[in-house]
């Protein structure tokens, strides 16, 4: 049990509304909306939420107001016009059945959007400065602009209402539109909206006093703002508490929603939306001192991943309700299981930064270890039993194989895992000793408590063959054997050593290497800095455009960081040719991919990350005794349905994860998950 | 004049002694306070309350039960037909004396069974002593008189009624010896003791287990001296046989704490002696030194008197030994006296209690958490509150657990099971004070009494018929005590609630999850209350394999939750809980069920090799929702 959990599970009335707990999720963009509408998938994901205890759940993060926001680059909400209004009511009685309450953002993004999208609409902001992220040049607003979004933002509100949500909040976080006039950084005009800190509050004060009188005054609206921009040219700590104060103090916000920093470019992003290398609740002291100002409710999200921490800031009063939204994409139960006293049971986040990372790339938000979350159409959360036990052996205990044994010991199941490691975890036991990245050992440690709760016979240590697989006389037999780092398959490929050996200790180099990385993602960036810190002279090398090329927003700009100041040289667009020796030294060849112009480095070592492939003995061996012929029904699995063979007369043998196909962790897990759910 | 008619007489005289001596007894109750005693009802109720009531408990050691038939049964027949032989028509009645011998022969193997269970080793919950001399004595007087009645039988020649005489002499006197400081004395007080019992209700089939309240208006609040206590308490103390039974049930003692019931009454019978015989039973374990000075003036309780204040904060009040006694000595009413004076006029409480009472008194509830947050658990549950409707059928009393995470988990599946069930129920809300019960138990009748009576005042606004609780504690206050303070409600404890709707069909329950189950019963609800069966029927209606703990029912062992004992938290050698938990874990079961938030929060508290703890509410919830087929409407 938690500290302080009494703090977490106080009801908070605000206005009247009453939410069952001080425990929320903030408004963000999952991907989910269709048309601009949220719709059955992104219901049902705030639905769970809700079924899982949660007091307070916002959704449509920079749901657009006016049509020169628009709704696209998210896949976000348009409340523009009355046709959403129908979604809400849907959307409210779902989550209400669950007794949640339920609340919308709302925003005009300004400069912070790409005027390419459905309208083709110029972009608008307090002055012309272009935003970095966006790479936007936004026109200045004129009264008629300023008078047309006001109105925008009325009906918006008045949209939410008669949609049946219980609030909304306007966003004035992250360099949206009604900040950009707030910043100084943005706004340099010299009318009544510009200049002093009052003129430039008084465009957030007319939308707030108009949505307030198109909503009756009894509606909850609040607001989402920075404590502090940390930017030299924007608002400071002591701007944001006034700006708090003053809205708080004239009745023009119920709440406020505090977050740390701004999002204007790469990094200052990557700082709002704290990874993994982030100590937990790094920005806490924000809302804490902005609470001390205000007489209303305080929110804040920004890595709170654990219960604890979330009870602690309640607790100590720094805020009244405490948001982890993160926290429930990783578990959305949450809080029945802290109520039902399961908090052992929670799934909690590592902070990767997957689900956000994902969206940003036009992707949807999806978990790296809950495969579950955004899927609740077709994949389960809590895990039914099957109506007939059978005998399931798994080989591998990485996340793959501890996700099938953990799903099929659900099932009710007779489980055998076997894992020729002395420890659970698999490639993740090799990523998480790169510094920073040591978080993702939360994900083994999770399955591997859970597959030993429910049972699952794990034997450590333990090679799998045909024999001991056989020996159990499975009906099921899931081989999660994972890939195999490898050299790659230019000339002198053997004089090269992989990112596993170098994390795992198998090599220790010292002097100049030189890291080629053709994969983009985190485990060179990481094996750089690992390398660097110990002292050697690093080069990355990639034949992509930057390096990291696949690695999300939020994690980029953390390893370029530290890749910079370990002082690691950057050369992108450049393919290694071959290796060959020279004295006690290699040449690496490499190639520049623009102009083909070849270039040497003499170096120590070469480090390379060409991912992995498949360990494929177990599956080629036992694939003529299995009743399937090691063949997996593609258009059930995609479409989550049983596969077709029962294991009747024999086993059905499955590959998952990597041992399928070298991918990633959550795509090792979602294997798990869809086939095992119906086994 | 031949050895018989001189056993006759020597008898008599023995009687005399034995009258003289119970006189002497019997004036040192005289410095206790007066008590009404109905001394007509009491006296002719004696062979019932002997024979049905002490029996019952006496009964449970067959061995005992039997030692002490012969024994006694033996000397009184015995005695009473030897002394026949002075009446003239009798005198030389070989008849007589074959009937005389008879009844020492069955007095004789009385005592030798007396003499087995103490040699060669003594069971350590025996006391020794004058109690290791007592079969010798018996013997004694059974072997000689047995002797005498055989001379006057057969009509032997020779010295051998002479010599069983002098040794029925020595015997005889050494018993009556015995009688005023010794081991005989439980006979002599036992049966005023049942007569002019201050509990006189515990022998018309009332479990009798309310606190009586104290005068707040005496001079002196509680017991400082022997000589507050009523005589009849005084009376309770000198009936103990030291039997052990009580040691034997004590969880304080079975954990190390410093008190041993047994101890305690023998302290409190010397209290108001000035020179009680030394104690040879166990002792308090880890002992805290104390002066050991008694007197019926002297102080009770310090450590520069005659019981340290660490015995009587260990009590749990579980009355387990109270439960145990064959001589129906009531230990929880005198450790609460005791705790009363310590309480309301010394303030001399332990340290973690004075937080807890002053918030009793101040805040109305011992957590000094604010009364409104107590239906904080249920934010999202439909829990309606009586002072909007006005009326309903069942109040639902949710006591001070419910601002605990782990109770409110089972007050969260009891009204959901009420919503289900569709009973028209409500609760006070932020009208509810604390029941008082912890204060009452710490000694603090003041504060019990004005909770009370506010408690009373509020219940007194509003129509109900019955109400409902959870909380065993908060079930006896409202049920047994607040009577006397003019409360009259038909208090349910939710596992009798439940098993009457599932009885009666308004609750479906189906199988529940297979495994091994044990039942705790909560010292206030099986003891206090004697509510054994329903939360058993309860559990059998759920269809799984319920096993038994060796002490259960109303000899079940306490968690250690009750009394206080958790804030008063003086150290044992052991926790009391980790004990129930072990026993438990014995059975094999893997599920222990609870009926009382304070078990629950002790039995969870416990490390290790643990059964999982679920209320009977959560149980049942479980059953009724694997009832109902998945997606339909709930």
């Amino acid at each position: 049990m938690i500290p302080n959990a009494e703090a977490l599970l106080k009801p908070l009335t605000i206005k009247g509304l009453t939410i069952r707990n001080r425990v929320m999720s903030t408004s963000h963009a999952p991907g989910y909306g269709k048309d601009g509408k949220p719709q059955e998938r992104y219901q049902l994901y705030h639905a769970e939420k809700a079924k899982g205890g949660i007091g307070l759940t916002m959704f449509g993060g920079s749901s657009s107001v006016a049509l020169d926001s628009p709704a696209t680059p998210w896949a976000q909400i348009s409340v523009a016009d009355d046709s959403v209004i129908p979604y809400f009511q849907q959307f409210a009685e779902r989550v209400h059945a669950h007794g949640a309450k339920l609340m919308i953002q709302l925003t005009h993004m300004g400069r912070r959007t790409k005027w390419d999208t459905e309208h083709w609409l110029p972009t608008i902001s307090a002055s012309a400065r272009r935003e970095p992220a966006s790479r936007t040049i936004p026109r200045a607003m004129d009264k008629n602009d300023i008078s047309r979004v006001v109105r925008a933002f009325a009906q918006a509100a008045r949209r939410c209402k008669e949609g049946g949500l219980d609030g909304c909040e306007v966003s004035a976080a992250h360099g949206h539109l009604i900040d950009q006039f707030w910043s100084p950084s943005v706004n340099h005009r010299d009318d009544e909206y510009g200049g002093s800190l009052e003129n430039r509050m008084r465009f957030g004060r007319e939308v707030l006093e108009a949505m307030r009188e198109a909503t009756g005054g009894d509606y909850v609206i609040g607001i989402r703002m920075s404590g502090d921009e940390m930017l030299a040219d924007g608002l400071s700590q002591q701007d944001c508490l006034e700006i708090a104060a003053t809205y708080a103090k004239d009745g023009l916000v119920d709440f406020v929603n505090v977050i740390g920093g701004q999002a204007r470019d790469e990094m200052s992003h990557a700082v709002s939306l704290p990874n993994m290398s982030f100590p937990v609740a790094p920005f806490l002291f924000l809302p804490s001192a902005i609470k001390r100002e205000v007489e209303v409710p305080v929110f804040h999200a920004q890595r709170v991943t654990d219960l604890a921490t979330g009870a602690r800031a309640v607790a100590e009063g720094h805020v009244d309700m405490v948001a982890m939204t993160r926290a429930h994409i990783a578990d959305p139960h949450l809080m029945r299981k802290l109520i039902e006293g399961r908090d052992d049971d929670i799934r909690q986040c590592v902070g990767a930064g997957y689900c956000i990372d994902r969206i940003y790339v036009g992707g949807d938000a999806l978990c790296i270890q809950n495969a579950a979350t955004g899927r609740e159409a077709t994949m389960p959360h809590v895990i039914a039993k099957a109506d007939k036990a059978r005998k399931v052996v798994v080989v591998g205990a990485g996340p793959g194989g501890l996700e099938a044994a953990r799903v099929a010991a659900e099932r009710g199941h007779s489980v055998v895992l076997f894992e020729k490691d002395d420890k659970p975890g698999g490639q993740i036991n090799i990523a998480a000793r790169a510094t920073w990245r040591e978080a993702l050992s939360g994900i083994p440690r999770w399955l591997a408590a859970q597959v030993q709760k429910k049972g699952v016979d794990i034997r450590l240590g333990t090679e799998a063959t045909d024999a001991l697989i056989l020996a159990e006389q499975p009906d099921v037999v899931i081989l999660a054997t994972g890939g195999l780092a490898h050299t790659g398959f230019v000339k002198g490929a053997e004089r090269a050593v992989t990112t596993w050996d170098v994390l795992a200790g198998r090599v220790e180099p010292s002097g100049s290497v030189l890291l080629y990385d053709e994969i983009g993602g985190h485990n060179a960036a990481s094996t750089a800095e690992v390398l660097a810190r110990k002292g050697c002279l690093v080069e990355m090398a990639t034949h992509d455009l930057q390096i990291g090329q696949e690695v999300g927003t939020t994690n980029k700009p953390i390893h370029l960081r530290e890749l910079y100041k370990a002082g690691v040289i950057l050369s992108p667009n450049m393919e290694l040719i071959e290796i060959y020796p020279e004295g006690n030294r290699l040449v690496a060849a490499l190639r520049n991919t623009m102009t083909d112009a070849e270039e040497e480095r003499v170096v120590d070592h070469v480090v390379v990350d060409y991912g992995t492939l498949p360990v494929e003995g177990l599956f080629q061996s036992l694939r003529a005794g299995s009743v399937n012929d090691g063949e997996t029904d593609l258009d059930a699995l995609v479409a989550g349905r049983p596969q077709r063979w029962t294991g009747a007369n024999g086993y059905a043998l499955y590959r998952i994860g990597d041992a399928w196909t070298g991918r990633n962790i959550h795509a090792a897990i979602y294997d798990a998950l869809r086939l095992c759910k119906d086994l | 004049m031949n050895a018989a008619s001189a056993l006759s007489l020597v008898i008599v005289a023995l009687a005399i002694l034995l009258a003289v001596e119970a006189v002497r007894v019997a004036r040192r109750w005289h410095v206790g306070r007066p008590a009404s005693v109905d001394w007509w009802a009491g006296l002719a109720a004696i062979p019932k309350r002997y024979l049905v009531d002490v029996h019952h408990v006496v009964a449970r050691d067959p061995y005992a039960a039997r030692m002490h038939a012969l024994a006694a049964g033996g000397l009184l027949a015995g005695s009473a037909l030897a002394v026949l032989g002075l009446v003239p028509p009798l005198a030389g009645s070989r008849w007589l004396w074959a009937l005389a011998a008879i009844a020492f022969l069955v007095a004789l193997a009385g005592g030798g069974m007396v003499g087995r269970r103490r040699y060669p080793t003594r069971p350590a919950r025996l006391s020794g002593g004058a109690f290791q001399r007592l079969p010798l004595l018996l013997v004694g007087y059974f072997g000689g008189a047995l002797l005498v009645a055989l001379d006057a039988v057969l009509d032997l020649t020779g010295p051998l009624g002479w010599l069983g005489l002098v040794v029925a002499s020595l015997g005889g006197f050494g018993l009556v010896r015995l009688l005023a400081d010794g081991p005989m004395r439980h006979a002599f007080a036992g049966a005023l003791h049942l007569a002019a019992h201050p509990r006189p209700g515990r022998f018309e089939g009332e479990r009798a287990t309310a606190l009586i309240p104290a005068d707040l208006d005496a001079p002196r609040l509680g017991v400082a001296v022997p000589a507050d206590f009523a005589w009849n308490r005084l009376l309770g103390f000198d009936a103990c046989i030291q039997c052990g039974r009580c040691e034997v049930a004590c969880p304080a003692f079975a954990a190390g704490q410093p008190l041993n019931p047994k101890r305690l009454i023998q302290d409190l019978a010397g209290s108001f002696k000035d020179a009680p015989p030394a104690y040879r039973g166990s002792d308090y374990p880890q002992a805290r030194p104390v002066a050991g000075v008694s007197g019926p003036e002297r102080p009770i309780v310090g450590a520069g008197a005659l019981i340290h204040p660490d015995t009587i904060w260990s009590c749990t009040t579980c009355r387990a030994c109270v439960e145990e006694c064959p001589m129906m000595i009531e230990h929880v009413d005198a450790i609460v006296d005791l705790r009363r004076f310590q309480t309301m006029e010394l303030a001399a409480v332990p340290a973690g209690a004075i937080a807890p009472l002053s918030e009793s008194r101040y805040a109305e509830e011992p957590g000094g958490r604010a009364l409104a947050a107590r239906t904080d658990f249920a934010a999202g549950l439909p829990l309606p509150l009586i002072a909007e409707k006005g009326s309903c059928d069942v109040l639902l009393w949710l006591g001070s657990g419910a601002y605990e995470l782990r109770h409110g988990r089972t007050l969260r599946a009891l009204v959901e099971l009420l919503r289900r069930a569709g009973i028209d129920y409500a609760v006070l809300g932020p009208e509810e004070r604390d029941c008082g019960d912890l204060a009452r138990r710490l000694g603090d009748e003041a504060t019990f009494a004005d909770l009370a009576r506010a408690n009373i005042a509020t219940l007194g606004r509003y129509r109900f018929n019955r109400i409902l609780t959870a909380d065993p504690h908060a079930l006896h206050v409202l049920r047994n005590e607040y009577p006397a303070f003019g409360g009259h409600y038909e208090v349910v404890h939710h596992s009798a609630l439940l098993d009457e709707l599932a009885a009666d069909g308004r609750l479906a329950l189906a199988a529940a999850p297979d495994g091994r189950l044990t039942y705790h019963d909560p010292c206030y609800l099986g003891r206090y209350n004697g509510e054994t069966d329903a939360p058993r029927r309860l559990l059998d209606r759920l269809g799984l394999e319920r096993v038994e703990m060796e002490r259960h029912g109303k000899r079940s062992m306490c968690c250690g939750g009750g009394g206080g004992a958790p804030v008063s938290d003086i150290a044992g050698e052991r926790r009391i809980p980790d004990i129930r938990m072990a026993q438990a874990r014995a059975t094999g079961a893997k599920t222990v069920a609870v009926a009382c938030p304070q078990c629950a929060a002790m039995l969870e508290g416990v490390t290790g090799d643990v059964a999982e703890v679920r209320d009977l509410a959560e149980l049942v919830l479980a059953a009724v929702e694997a009832a109902v087929p998945q997606g339909a409407p709930r």
